[in-house]
């Protein structure tokens, strides 16, 4: 046979590179329960999609040339519901998924290609950190700015997966993604534990440092989280699954599920008739949207504003909604964090907003203001400026003050239900304000000026003065959103919005 | 068992009780409704578990941040 010692020698390198860095560590991992870093790309991918680059690639150290095989990381293409991704996985079985030169060429190779091809990049990230002594003096240190590329500018989507412990490089691609998942019992940080725990001389816990609840409840730098790697890794094709592949492309179109709208007309018995009592604004959605098709966003955190991709009639719409089951629907700071922060996603990635409107007004107090309330209304305020998506808005209820600007008064086409209830701020609440009368004090005096303030507060006087579009019953806002994302598709444009936020923070 | 306290995040006045100690919550049941901003607000369990104390009164005033129920998860 020709090249007959060439073949053997051929199989046996990939052999070797397939088998990953320590059969010992490939078995703790299957005795945890968790995948390694190829099942994981197996299990992500279309079957048989994933084309590999650098599986002959090692550290560029000759003592550990040996005993890294990829360089700690498994790079390559693959295809998700037959659209090629980009795809870069750590392998902690390999030194920890240290960082090191070699792998960080692989990653930029990757990166580059999603950018210039226009495909999605997904990172699966588990690692100790940067590797020693790889990182280590002067050298070391400063020539890992020629590895690492920061300047994000939003042209194909990102998502990150946090399926372990992960220090330095995954931590930081989390933090430049738009979609970030982690399973639980992950750890996402910037130093282990142990790193921490010697440079400020105190024990930490390593939930507490970085766990699910706190960066899914706290900070709002994850997502979702999920009690398992298939699970996160059947998120990732949902996520993408509402996604262009690129900023230049419109989102992708889907079937309309059967039943669809079929709930629209218990959305009566869902908002209550009385205004003082609330709701989850998520069972409002559900009926609205196509069926199941809701995928919220940091649903955990900032609950007062629920925010998530769905779809209304097959076509990809960013769902801004308040949700008066919590403080009301009262808007906090981390709350137009979140809505900036959406807002900046579904700009970037031609995504039309629909807002849902149901806020007494911006959560005023100590609290707010220290951190920071005006900037984040401004911020908030500067995303819908900015965006160049269509914006649809239905007030459903209450909408006062300054978050009747941020909560769709800025919309191209705006209905109000006839429930709706809009001013300055609460006509209860200005009763006090200006009148300085109390219920408790003057039950009737109190009622006689609030029905005076209620007044020209409704849909109808909204709608007067062509500040709403239309005034619809609670059970035609499907069909109503339906008609409106079909007038507003951006024909011009081929629907590719103008991306003014591409280049925006990655976080707010 | 964890000990957890559960806590108003706005400030406002009790209204009712929505469970007694002893009851199985799942995450974001309600364990009491205060009157706050004009609204009654629920103040959810943060967790699955079982309440075991709830530490203040209808009509009774609550802080923001103030533990206001104990759970056991």
């Amino acid at each position: 046979m020709p090249f007959e010692r060439e073949i053997a020698e051929h199989a046996r390198r990939r052999g070797k590179a397939l088998a990953m860095g320590s059969k010992r560590k490939l078995e703790e991992f299957a005795a945890a329960g968790l995948l390694n870093a190829r099942q994981r790309i197996a299990h992500l991918l279309d079957e048989g999609s994933f084309q590999e680059v650098g599986l002959f690639a090692v550290s560029e150290r000759a003592a550990d040339r040996d005993r890294s095989p990829g360089d700690g990381v498994v790079t390559g293409y693959g295809r998700i519901d037959g659209r090629e991704v980009g795809v870069v996985a750590y392998d902690f079985t390999t030194l920890g998924a240290s960082s090191a030169p070699v792998a960080s060429l692989k990653f930029q190779h990757v990166r580059k290609t999603t950018i210039a091809r226009g495909i999605p990049m997904v990172i699966l990230g588990e690692a100790g950190g940067a590797r020693i002594p790889d990182v280590m003096g002067a050298r070391g240190i400063a020539r890992t700015r020629s590895h690492q590329v920061y300047d994000r500018r939003r042209q194909t989507p990102w998502v990150t997966a946090i399926l372990g412990q992960s220090y330095g490089s995954p931590s930081w691609k989390a933090a430049m993604s738009d979609f970030v998942l982690m399973r639980k019992g992950a750890v996402l940080a910037v130093s282990s534990p142990k790193v921490t725990a010697v440079a400020i001389s105190e024990e930490v816990d390593p939930e507490e440092l970085g766990g699910w609840r706190m960066r899914t409840e706290v900070t709002g730098e994850v997502d979702q989280a999920y009690a398992t790697d298939q699970e996160v890794l059947g998120a990732i094709r949902r996520f993408l699954s509402y996604m262009p592949s690129n900023a230049n492309e419109p989102p992708p179109r889907a079937p309309v599920p059967p039943g669809s709208g079929e709930g629209m007309a218990r959305i009566l018995d869902i908002v209550p008739e009385q205004r003082e009592r609330v709701y989850d604004v998520r069972r409002v959605i559900e009926v609205v949207v196509d069926r199941d098709s809701f995928f919220p966003v940091k649903e955990r955190f900032a609950k007062v504003l629920t925010c998530g991709l769905a779809r209304i009639g097959g076509r990809t719409v960013g769902i801004i909604a308040s949700n008066p089951i919590f403080k009301g629907g009262a808007l906090d700071p981390q709350a137009c964090r979140k809505a900036t922060g959406f807002i900046v996603l579904c700009d970037s990635f031609n995504i039309p907003l629909v807002f849902l409107t149901d806020t007494p007004g911006f959560l005023v107090g100590v609290e707010g203001e220290r951190l920071g309330l005006a900037g984040q209304i401004m911020n908030f305020n500067h995303a819908l400026e900015m965006a160049t998506v269509p914006k649809l808005a239905v007030i459903m209820r209450k909408s006062y003050g300054q978050a009747y600007i941020n909560m769709g008064g800025t919309a191209d086409e705006i209905a109000a239900w006839y429930s709706a209830d809009v001013s300055f701020m609460d006509p209860a609440a200005a009763v006090n304000v200006l009148h300085g009368v109390r219920r408790q004090a003057d039950p009737e005096r109190f009622e006689a000026l609030r029905r005076e303030l209620a007044r020209d507060t409704g849909a109808y006087d909204l709608a007067a003065g062509f500040l709403a579009q239309d005034v619809i019953d609670p059970r035609e806002t499907r069909a109503w959103l339906i008609r409106m994302l079909a007038v507003h598709e951006s024909r011009a444009s081929g629907g590719i919005g103008r991306h003014h936020m591409a280049t925006w923070p990655y976080n707010f | 068992m964890k000990r957890i306290e559960v806590k108003a995040e706005t400030p406002g006045s009790v209204i009712r009780h929505e469970v007694v100690p002893g009851d199985a919550v799942a995450e974001d049941d309600p364990i009491l409704t205060i009157e706050s901003m004009k609204m009654e607000i629920p103040i959810p369990a943060p967790v699955d578990g079982r309440v075991i104390e709830i530490l203040v009164a209808p009509g009774e005033a609550v802080a923001a941040g103030q533990t206001v129920a104990v759970m056991e998860a």
